[in-house]
């Protein structure tokens, strides 16, 4: 087995979470709660999950809410950290977790584009290079040198999944968002996915919308309360789950 | 050290922060850049007034003396200040997107340095309107700041990750900067402070750095290098520390904030 042609090796994962009855803030409170320790309960929100994707695969993680779909994307961008296992990815990573982090409302839309790229590590000539090809896709036209919070949400999420769409990662991992914007951008955006993933870039996708697994995925995962509950083919996962869950 | 790898990457990260940072405070405000002059110019009247005209200071050019040593203060005072906060502020992007956690800290530091050099043209005009002229000692000037700026980075590690975790040092190292900015001699000559108590003056690193500007403003002459050439050596120590610590907790930021 070589290693490298994994993009993302999910290597017996365990996550869980503090939930604090009563979360402790300020040195006095967390020098008394060592006094009383039953105070925080552990969840699991993953529970020894392995997986490898392949590069080029487009995979989907399917589940209910609360499965941990969006916890294990979060670890696969090293947001969070695993508490057991390991998480091994191979080459460059985008996450279209949060569109338009780090947009400044007071600043144009054309120097929020080197804001927010900036964050995805791009350089300045990288980002110079793709600005016309950003500008085009938003189609804000000449709003671009406007103050960003002159915008309506729907400008802001178009020119926010620009800047993400356009940053040339090798793998991309995508959270519920494809739901930008009026019908035709999101007809866009689709297409735009589709391009990258002919293109050979690997994907990860939390989505609820199933129509959308069939037509962009070539895998499926179907994640249960922690724990992969079925992976294969996205019609017969999706089948499955909408069954299950019925 | 990966922290240099990271800094290398995401280089423009770096930049358009501290670019954000410091053109974004002024921005929709009326005067602009202006309040970067304002601001110190009347806490410098205000203190000139006070410690001059009715305490009696006692010092020869007293406003370019608490210039060299109110204006450096504010570089320190505010990014210490300032890092105290900046995760807390940025807990939106730290929980959405993965980009290296030490650029928010040196971001701060850095737009605060800058914001520094912008405030020193104030210095400059205190020196050249009461006649002390330019100078070639003036060339010690970015020594002072690199100086600084090491010692703050050090800090500002230490304090911008610990405080993720314990709300209450942001009130903590408020109550610490105001005692320090007596500890420090901002308003008075270190010369003057009684024997018993002089070592306050000679812990102090700030103390070391302000004594340096007055040397090379006022006093013409060449700052102290021995204690600065220590102080880079400590921060260089502690920015190893503190990074060492910085990337240990930062593993927790997603989950705290």
């Amino acid at each position: 087995m070589k290693k490298e042609q994994y993009s993302i090796v999910v290597d017996n994962v365990y996550k869980t979470f503090n939930v604090f009855l009563d979360k402790s803030n300020t040195i006095k409170e967390s020098l008394l709660s060592l006094f009383k320790r039953n105070q925080r309960e552990k969840r699991v929100v993953l529970d020894g999950v392995s997986l490898n994707v392949k590069k080029g695969e487009c995979v989907a993680l399917i589940g209910v809410n609360g499965s941990g779909k969006s916890t294990l994307l979060k670890l696969m961008t090293k947001i969070i950290y695993p508490n057991k296992g390991k998480i091994i990815t191979n080459g460059k990573l985008t996450s279209l977790l949060e569109l338009g982090a780090g947009f400044h409302p007071d600043f144009s839309g054309r120097e929020n584009i080197y804001f927010n790229a900036s964050i995805f590590g791009l350089t300045k000539k990288e980002i110079d290079e793709r600005l016309d090809q950003i500008i085009e896709f938003s189609e804000l036209g000449s709003y671009i040198d406007n103050p960003v919070r002159t915008y309506s949400s729907g400008m802001y999420m178009r020119l926010a999944f620009s800047v993400a769409i356009n940053v040339d990662a090798e793998i991309l991992l995508v959270d519920e968002i494809l739901s930008v914007g009026d019908q035709h951008f999101q007809e866009k955006c689709l297409n735009k996915m589709k391009e990258l993933r002919n293109e050979g870039k690997t994907m990860v996708f939390v989505t609820h919308s199933m129509g959308q697994v069939k037509e962009l995925c070539n895998r499926a995962i179907w994640l249960c309360d922690g724990k992969i509950k079925m992976d294969g083919k996205p019609n017969e996962v999706v089948e499955a789950y909408i069954e299950g869950t019925r | 050290m990966n922290i240099f790898k990271n800094l290398y990457e995401y280089r423009e990260l770096l930049k358009t922060s501290v670019k954000k940072d410091v053109r974004g405070k002024y921005k929709n405000s009326f005067l602009g850049v202006l309040w970067s002059f304002l601001n110190p110019l009347l806490q410098i009247a205000v203190y000139a007034f006070v410690f001059d005209k009715i305490l009696g200071a006692g010092e020869p050019n007293y406003a370019v003396f608490i210039c060299c040593g109110l204006i450096p203060w504010t570089f320190f005072s505010a990014a210490v200040n300032r890092c105290a906060y900046t995760m807390i502020e940025n807990g939106g992007i730290i929980k959405k997107v993965f980009f290296p956690r030490e650029i928010l800290p040196i971001s701060v530091v850095t737009a605060e340095a800058v914001n520094f050099v912008i405030s020193s043209v104030i210095i400059v005009c205190f020196v050249l309107l009461n006649g002390l002229g330019f100078y070639w000692t003036w060339i010690f000037y970015p020594i002072l700041l690199m100086v600084l700026y090491f010692f703050l980075i050090a800090i500002s590690f230490f304090v911008s990750s610990i405080t993720v975790y314990f709300r209450d040092l942001q009130h903590f190292i408020g109550v610490v900067l105001q005692l320090l900015f007596y500890a420090t001699p901002i308003a008075y000559a270190s010369s003057r402070v009684p024997s018993q108590f002089s070592w306050v003056v000679k812990l102090n690193p700030v103390a070391y750095v302000i004594e340096g500007f007055r040397s090379i403003f006022i006093f013409h002459s060449i700052p102290d290098l021995l204690p600065l050439i220590i102080i880079v050596g400590i921060s260089l120590f502690f920015c190893f520390i503190g990074y060492l610590v910085f990337s240990k907790l930062q593993k927790g930021f997603a989950e705290e904030l």
